[in-house]
């Protein structure tokens, strides 16, 4: 996977609202069809990462009769980071596309 | 659902991934509900429970590498937990709540630092509470008496011995009463003694309270039962009536109903009550009665005593004659007088009064607030210990501060991240605010605690002269207080660091994480340093006050009392006049007296280890009484003098009490009832009066009788031993009058005192077994108390300066172990390059010196500015002693070396090449 790539897709499940671990986790994988899985080993240090540099925010979270569970969500840096991500992989994709002739292949 | 136990799977796997064990704990926690949920979808999937459990764990991959990828990604330094979201809308109260128990949560985190400042502040806040709690009791409540501030004290003066609170004679009293226009009314009363012979068990001596009529009506005091004296009973040969307090119904009669009515017996004399007062009717009484020149009856025995009985005064002026001083007057003022325009008054009234009567000779008067002479002795000392004390909450609070600036520098990044994140800078210091105000909370708790413990010492500690010392509990009031001044604090202090931290940027905090001497960690040092400056400099004027409290102490316990007080016993005895006749036509050959003393002092000098015994009319700390006196032959020129304190001695008082005969000879058991009259005079007289002559041989006259000087002894400090010796004569106890009944014995003895006041009372009650034994105590003890208030002040202040000390050595060992930890690098490449560990160690101490040597040269400017308020409480040493001032130099030098050494020992241990690699 290009690098960033794993990034762009946490970004991008909790863009519309806060997930927790693993609905991040199970998200990426359905969305995917399968084809993209995060591991708890890979998972949780980039989250810890992107939290560090302030572009999400996990918060515990109590509900009455549940167990605290950490939420993740996108912080204003973070909508801004993803934006700018976005276009990015935009040009990269039509530039891939071009060169390699993807879509049809 | 959930199976086998994940977190313990997961921990087992990660042993140890950051330096905050709270912080692993949530990692764990969150891994472990991935797991969980992992595990249900792959039991779903049609997995068995093996396959589910080994799949999921598959997810930990390789752990090494984890742990260490998590540690990386992990924010460095304890994480705090954010903010929980609850559902529904978010009101504000909703909001404290959570802010308040995410705060609680932070400060569990943090054990150390919330522990550290939470003891801090419970100190200074326990130690305020406890003696704000005094100040409240004493005097910020409101009195017992209505109008407290039209009362007034009318004293006598008497030019010649230049005293100012004399008591009245009868005869004035009822003058002034009858002539005054300024004052509402009058009362009078007169300090007693009773023998209260109950019916079942021992007699006990009781304070009564010898009151005109109108006295009690006068302070506005009302009566639980019964009613009060009438002006009809008031009268000479009246019926023997009696009022009780409240606590001796409860005592005597359990709190009957019925005891109107019922009797009580006094000195012998069944006395019928009619009537109960208020348990906090005697307000006051004690410190009048201490403030009068003499006439101060059981104020003189027990600074604690409390009045348990009024009796009506039935004053007789025939007996009660113009030159007898018993009566202490107080009088409520007129709605449109003031204390001045009465005092003018007055002084008209008794300058007629002086034309008038020989025997008014010199006698004015002086109206003091009622107020002020109740208050006036303890308000110095309360307020300079409500200042002390305020003082250590400052070095408390200053502390605190301290360690909250360190912690504002850990928590930084976090700040600086929320901030950036678009948190708003309210909600930020809420957040702070929040977490100090659970800090304040917890704190006040405990200190309320520190208080209640210190308050009991307190008590039983205070001089006994404090008015309603009994009374003080910690109140509403206090807690109030506490409570507020633990919320100041938390705030004040809490918010400093999220204002401080929200002030850099978000890029400079990030980086400033990473690197030393950055702008905002100096400021922040420079800012620590001023606090733990001014936390030295506040010390200092601490222990500079206890100093010189100190050594004024010294100055007292070293001074020449005159008498020798070590290894005598004191007890008292009051023989009823029913038995004991003092008839003046047999004056002063009262013969069951001196046959009562005569056989007590003969068992007492049989006791085993017993060296000498004397019977005597006072101790010698209590100044007792004092009369107008001649020198035969020189009459005219003693019009002038001032009364001369007169000492009834027995033969055996001067070796008891190890008192020297400078010149002449001591009494002698032939000085006896009939034997012609002597009397010994102290240096002070001899040097006063008898200047370039030999006093002995030469008569004095009082109470009608001329006694020819026989000797000559030192002077003893009866006044107290901070006051110097008024002149004084010493009569035989067998020559003089009896002082209605009142005698007290002091025995000198090797054998323990405990076991020759046993022996004591068994031979009173062998004696007499309806007397009643009281006063008994080493005399060393009744001296003491006789300077119970200066010990008290200085006690107090000593323990302060001593937390100060305490809490500025810990101020200055955070910040330099602090500093040492900044420094690391710097430090590591010192040594790396060859520097000596002493040098390295010099580095530290400099520092620390520094603070220190600012800190004490505020604090002795401080000193030199503050301790002039100590004046009025030292004896024999000046606000500005030398000594003291020099004392604090080594003492806080040495504390801070102490606080230093550890954080330099610290930076030698650095290892250069670690201290290198975390840089």
């Amino acid at each position: 996977m290009k690098k960033g790539s794993a990034e762009l897709l946490i970004l991008s499940v909790i863009e519309n609202g806060q997930r927790h671990g693993y609905e991040i986790a199970r998200q990426i994988e359905l969305r995917s069809r399968g084809a993209i899985s995060f591991h708890v080993a890979s998972l949780y240090p980039m989250l810890y990462r992107l939290e560090a540099r302030g572009l999400i925010e996990g918060r515990w979270v109590e509900k009455a009769g549940q167990r605290r569970r950490r939420y993740y969500r996108l912080t204003t840096n973070g909508h801004v980071t993803l934006a700018a991500q976005r276009s990015l992989w935009r040009e990269f994709f039509v530039g891939l596309n071009r060169v390699a002739g993807l879509r049809n292949a | 659902m959930s199976g086998p136990d994940w977190r313990g799977l997961v921990r087992a796997r990660l042993d140890r991934i950051t330096d905050d064990p709270a912080h692993d704990e949530d990692i764990v926690e969150e891994l472990a509900q991935h797991l969980v949920q992992r595990y249900a979808e792959y039991l779903d999937r049609g997995q068995d429970q093996r396959a589910a459990v080994r799949n999921a764990l598959g997810e930990l991959d390789d752990t090494d590498g984890l742990a260490a990828a998590l540690r990386s990604a992990a924010p460095r330094g304890p994480v705090a937990p954010q903010p929980p979201i609850v559902g529904g809308a978010p009101s504000m109260w909703n909001d404290l709540g959570q802010d308040i128990r995410y705060g609680a949560r932070i400060l569990l985190r943090s054990r150390g630092f919330a522990s550290a400042a939470v003891l801090t502040l419970a100190l200074g806040i326990g130690a305020t509470t406890a003696i704000f709690s005094v100040v409240n009791a004493v005097l910020l409540r409101p009195v017992p008496f209505t109008g407290l501030d039209r009362l007034t004290v009318v004293w006598q003066t008497d030019r010649n011995t230049g005293t100012v609170r004399e008591p009245s004679s009868l005869p004035d009293f009822l003058d002034v009463k009858e002539r005054s226009r300024q004052f509402d009314g009058f009362g009078g009363f007169d300090a007693s003694e009773r023998t209260l012979t109950p019916l079942e068990g021992e007699p006990s001596r009781l304070p009564v309270l010898l009151v005109t009529h109108d006295l009690i009506p006068l302070f506005g005091v009302r009566p639980i039962l019964g009613r009060v004296f009438t002006a009809e009973e008031d009268v000479p040969g009246g019926p023997e009536l009696a009022l009780i307090s409240e606590r001796l119904w409860e005592q005597q009669f359990q709190r009957a109903q019925d005891v109107v009515g019922r009797t009580i017996r006094l000195n012998d004399v069944e006395t019928e009550i009619i009537g109960v007062l208020p348990a906090d009717s005697d307000f006051g009484i004690m410190q009048i009665l201490r403030s009068a020149a003499y006439a101060r009856g059981f104020a003189d025995r027990d600074l604690r005593s409390r009045v348990d009985v009024w009796i009506s005064l039935r004053g007789d002026t025939r007996v009660l004659v113009r030159d007898t001083h018993p009566l202490l007057v107080a009088g409520r003022l007129a709605p449109s007088a003031t204390v001045s325009t009465a005092q003018a008054e007055m002084t008209t009234i008794m300058a007629d009064l002086e034309a008038q009567y020989p025997s008014n000779d010199a006698r004015g008067v002086f109206v003091e607030a009622m107020g002020d002479v109740v208050f006036s002795s303890v308000r110095g000392p309360l307020w300079i210990l409500l200042a002390a004390v305020g003082l250590v909450l400052l070095i408390a609070c200053v502390n605190v501060a301290n360690l909250l600036l360190a912690r504002g520098t850990t928590r930084l990044r976090e700040v600086a991240v929320r901030a950036a994140m678009g948190a708003p800078l309210r909600r930020l210091v809420r957040q702070f605010a929040a977490e100090n105000l659970v800090l304040a909370l917890a704190s006040a708790a405990l200190g309320v605690v520190f208080a209640a413990v210190a308050l009991r010492g307190l008590v039983a500690l205070a001089p006994a002269d404090i008015p309603r010392v009994t009374e003080v509990r910690i109140d509403g009031v206090v807690l109030a207080l506490a409570a507020a001044v633990a919320l100041m604090t938390g705030l004040v202090f809490g918010i400093v660091p999220a204002l401080q931290a929200r002030r850099l940027d978000v890029q400079g905090a990030l980086k400033a994480e990473e690197s030393r001497g950055s702008t905002a960690g100096r400021e922040r040092g420079t800012l620590r340093s001023i606090l733990v400056v001014s936390e030295v400099a506040l010390a200092v004027v601490l222990v500079i006050g206890a100093g010189l409290l100190i050594k004024s102490a010294w100055r007292l316990s070293h001074v020449d009392a005159g008498f020798l007080a070590a290894s005598v016993l004191k007890a008292e005895v009051q023989l009823p006049s029913s038995r004991y006749r003092s008839r003046s036509d047999q004056f002063p050959n009262f013969v069951s007296v001196h046959r009562f003393n005569d056989e007590l002092l003969r068992r007492l000098a049989g006791l085993p280890g017993v060296e000498a015994a004397a019977v005597v009319g006072n101790h010698p700390v209590d100044p007792g009484f004092q009369n107008s006196w001649q020198v035969v032959g020189r009459e005219e020129e003693a019009r002038t003098w001032p009364e001369i304190a007169i000492r009834r001695v027995g033969p055996t008082y001067f070796e008891t009490v190890r008192l020297t005969v400078s010149t002449g000879r001591s009494f002698s058991d032939t000085d006896g009832p009939l034997a012609p009259t002597v009397s010994i005079i102290n240096e002070t007289t001899a040097r006063r009066f008898f200047p370039g002559q030999d006093p002995v041989g030469q008569e004095i006259r009082f109470w009608g009788v001329n006694r020819r000087i026989v000797g000559v002894v030192r002077d003893e400090k009866i006044l107290g031993l901070s006051r110097e010796a008024p002149p004084a004569v010493y009569v035989p106890f067998a020559q003089a009058p009896s002082n209605n009944g009142s005698e007290t014995f002091l025995v000198r003895s090797s054998a323990p005192l405990a076991t020759i006041a046993t022996s004591l009372r068994a031979a009173v009650r062998e004696l007499d077994p309806q007397l009643a034994v009281f006063g008994i105590q080493p005399l060393t003890q009744t001296v003491a108390e006789s300077v119970a208030r200066e010990r008290f002040v200085m006690l107090l202040l000593v323990s302060f300066a001593g937390v100060a000390v305490v809490l500025a050595a810990i101020g200055i060992h955070g910040v330099l172990s602090y500093a040492v930890v900044q420094r690391r690098h710097e430090l590591g490449i010192r040594m790396a390059l060859g520097a000596p560990a002493v040098r390295v160690t010099g580095l530290v101490l400099r520092q620390g010196a520094l603070l220190t040597a600012v800190g004490l040269v505020i604090g002795l400017a401080g000193a030199l500015a503050l301790t002039r308020v100590l004046t009025t409480q030292l004896y024999g040493v000046s606000a500005t002693d030398l000594t003291a001032f020099a004392a604090v130099v080594p003492l806080l030098g040495i504390v801070a070396l102490v606080a230093t050494w550890l954080p330099a020992r610290q930076a030698v241990r650095t290892d250069p090449l670690e201290a290198m690699r975390d840089g």
